[in-house]
């Protein structure tokens, strides 16, 4: 391919050249036909026209079968492919040249935008020998949460004088996954005033398993004679049982709004990154305690995790936590509708949201309470993170910030516990803040 | 309902954490804003101009270069000394006769006068232009240096004869060859002081890391060697062609061959472009057959 600077050296000979013959001038055209010798010999023997490369991920390297491929071939391994904001991720690239001959390459391994390379460099000017190899490592900071990709590889080779040149993208990708960052709430509850949000092992009103006492009843086949009341017996001289009340952990559900709305503000800044950090800890926090969790994220569309327990279900949370992304503008009073008949009753919601631009929000939460739900907002403060990028005038800012505390106050006013989330503040203080300790 | 208060002390063991930074609510106060995309939220994209690209960096250097290392300067060296051969030789091979001043003053002493004053200005914009790095006056230097050899008039090659050079044509030719060669070789390494002071900050600022740079510097200087001599030579094969050609011909009828040896047209610019399309129509031709991949592969497997 041409650069620019031969383009410009062959399009100078050209004119030379006419000109030359044109004015029967003799130098005209000695300069260029030198200057087209030139480019040509670069053309011939720049070597150029040799990047004929494959790229394949490295776990599908097995050994010398590559070769067949083409000449520089890339590979790639990730130090992980699941990892916490701000956290880092190390890259290892190994580039081979299969052919005879020494190149010298330009190599340049592409990064998410957001990424910041922390350490090494993911562009790399180097000569690799004839059936040489070598291994490039560089480290990135992950500062967001999301599903990223690195790659492809882009080789450039050019003659020494950059006259022309051939670039090549290597098709290798290797996906990783950034799960918000978590918040360690388990301190703040010990220090509060109250143990816990939310009591963790909440006794349902049924019989079952468990041990708590709930009734007493009549011996029927089959029942353990360890459950046999043998007072009740002696009492009422028939075979009495004692009947315990199921033991179960309550469902926790999280509502998380991804809206387009929620991503006002700064990229790093805005209510939909809080929100999905929130999610993350509160997921945490309560799946460490045993208790049932169920996610639900809407903007676009309605996407939920089924409550579950466990290690392996806060991988799910943070994986659909991680792929959140701000769209649509489906109102709440839709999710509530969609949601409502599979919640059991009294189950605790946390709904964490910017309270923007839904007109549906106070009947929505207004339904939730009247069926006795226990309702948490935490709202990070999309005006705060405008304010701050000064994005917002002063003027506008009140006005929005009056608005927002008229909407709170009738929130609160429903019984929902609620706390407006300013950008500094941690989760522990916000939620604290809510529950009203 | 958010609380009055940011007082958190019983949430801290009496350890007041507050719950926003002061320095944002005393901003909120005082600053003046407006509702434009603060600068900084803006990615800062550089993409080269066109002239920026021809000229291997910014016209405008944004990026400060660190001081020269040892390459570079050598390199600067080198652009000095092809300056002033170069500035010698426009001298000798562009007489201010038939330059477009001459046409327009009509008088050869102040034509003389101009001619010197363009080779001088661009014998010191270059140097100006490679000492501080600015690609600004290295661009003027080139601009000067293809002006001063602009000329209406002539169909042989003219000279200043300094030395007693018009009686030796062939001395003459080679002289505006060995003047081509320079102005593309002054092209190239002033470039090249621009690259690689690019290069270098970069490295030194580790956006770029090379490996084995004393092999990519030896491969620049090989070049810097071979390319010019490898110019030299052919570009003399092509401008003999008036002498070649009937050589050749001269192998089918002796005649003939004398009869071109003797054309005004072939010895004239016309014979060097004639030359010219023959040697090129034999190198677009190994174009179209794709001889540089083959070559290519060729060098590729060599030794499998």
């Amino acid at each position: 391919m041409w650069s620019r600077k031969s383009a410009l050296l062959g399009s100078m000979a050209v004119a030379m050249y006419l000109l030359g013959l044109t004015l029967r001038n003799s130098q005209l055209v000695t300069i260029a036909v030198v200057i087209f010798v030139f480019l040509t010999w670069a053309a011939l023997f720049g070597g150029h026209a040799d990047v004929a490369s494959s790229g394949r991920r490295a776990d599908e390297w097995t050994g010398e079968e590559g070769v067949a491929l083409g000449s520089v071939l890339a590979m790639r391994k990730l130090s992980g492919s699941r990892i916490f904001e701000d956290g880092e991720l190390t890259v290892t690239l190994r580039m081979q040249n299969n052919s005879g001959l020494a190149k010298i390459l330009e190599v340049r391994d592409r990064v998410p935008e957001v990424m910041r390379i922390k350490q090494g460099s993911n562009y790399i000017l180097m000569e690799l020998g004839p059936r040489r190899e070598t291994y490039i490592e560089y480290t990135v900071e992950c500062p967001l949460r999301g599903f990223y990709s690195v790659g492809p590889v882009a080789v450039r080779m050019q003659d020494p004088f950059g006259l022309f040149h051939k670039e090549k993208e290597l098709h290798v990708y290797n996906d990783f996954l950034v799960f918000p960052k978590m918040e360690d709430l388990k301190d703040t509850f010990v220090k509060s005033r109250v143990p816990k949000i939310f009591t963790g092992a909440v006794n349902i009103r049924q019989p079952g398993p468990g041990s708590e006492f709930y009734s007493l009843r009549e011996y029927f086949e089959g029942d353990s004679f360890r459950a046999i009341n043998w007072s009740a017996y002696a009492r009422s001289g028939k075979l009495m049982v004692n009947e315990r009340e199921r033991d179960a952990v309550s469902d926790i559900i999280i509502i998380i709004d991804s809206r387009a709305v929620s991503e006002t503000g700064p990229v790093s800044r805005n209510a939909l990154v809080y929100s999905t950090r929130a999610a993350a800890s509160l997921a945490k926090y309560f799946l460490g305690r045993r208790d049932s969790v169920g996610v639900v994220v809407y903007g676009d569309e309605v996407v939920s995790v089924d409550r579950d327990t466990g290690k392996k279900q806060l991988y799910v949370i943070l994986t659909k936590l991680a792929g959140a992304v701000a769209r649509g503008n489906i109102p709440l009073q839709v999710v509530v509708n969609r949601i409502l008949p599979h919640i059991n009753k009294g189950s605790p919601i946390i709904f964490l949201s910017n309270l923007e631009d839904d007109p549906t929000i106070v009947s929505a939460l207004r339904d939730f309470r009247a069926r006795d739900f226990d309702v948490t907002v935490l709202s990070p403060s999309s005006l705060e993170f405008e304010f701050d990028a000064r994005r917002l005038d002063r003027t506008g800012y009140e006005v929005m910030k009056t608005e927002r505390d008229v909407l709170l106050g009738e929130l609160s006013s429903l019984g929902v516990n609620i706390m407006d989330w300013e950008p500094d503040m941690l989760l522990s203080t916000a939620l604290a803040g809510a529950r009203g300790f | 309902m958010r609380k009055a208060s940011s007082d958190t002390a019983h949430l801290y063991d009496g350890k007041t954490v507050r719950s926003s930074a002061p320095s944002r609510k005393k901003l909120a106060g005082q600053t003046g804003i407006g509702s434009e995309i603060p600068m900084d939220a803006i990615p800062e994209l550089e993409m080269p101009s066109f002239i920026e690209s021809l000229i291997g960096g910014p016209i405008v250097p944004k990026m400060k270069f660190l001081p020269p290392d040892k390459f570079v300067q050598n390199m600067q060296l080198g652009v000095y000394v092809i300056l002033v051969g170069l500035a010698l030789l426009t001298y000798i091979i562009s007489p201010p006769e038939g330059t477009i001043w001459f046409m327009l003053l009509g008088s050869s002493d102040l034509a003389l006068i101009f001619q010197i004053g363009i080779i001088a200005g661009a014998t010191g914009l270059g140097f100006w232009g490679a000492y501080q790095r600015d690609a600004r006056y290295m661009l003027g230097s080139y601009s000067l240096f293809i002006l001063a050899i602009m000329r209406f008039a002539s169909s042989k090659t003219s000279v200043n004869d300094l030395f007693g050079l018009a009686d030796s044509p062939t001395l003459l030719a080679s002289l505006v060859v060995i003047y081509s060669v320079l102005l593309i070789m002054y092209f190239e390494l002033s470039n090249g002081v621009m690259r690689y002071s690019m290069l270098d900050t970069s490295i030194r600022t580790n956006e770029v890391y090379v490996m084995n740079p004393k092999k990519i510097v030896g491969k620049y200087h090989r070049s810097l060697i071979i390319n010019p001599i490898i110019a030299t030579v052919l570009a003399s094969i092509v401008l003999s062609a008036n002498t070649i050609l009937p050589w050749f011909v001269g192998i089918l009828s002796e005649d003939t061959a004398t009869r071109l040896r003797e054309s005004v047209e072939l010895g004239s610019v016309y014979g060097v472009a004639l030359g010219t399309l023959f040697v090129f129509i034999v190198v677009g031709a190994l174009f179209a057959l794709d001889l540089p991949t083959y070559i290519q592969k060729k060098r590729e497997s060599s030794d499998e």
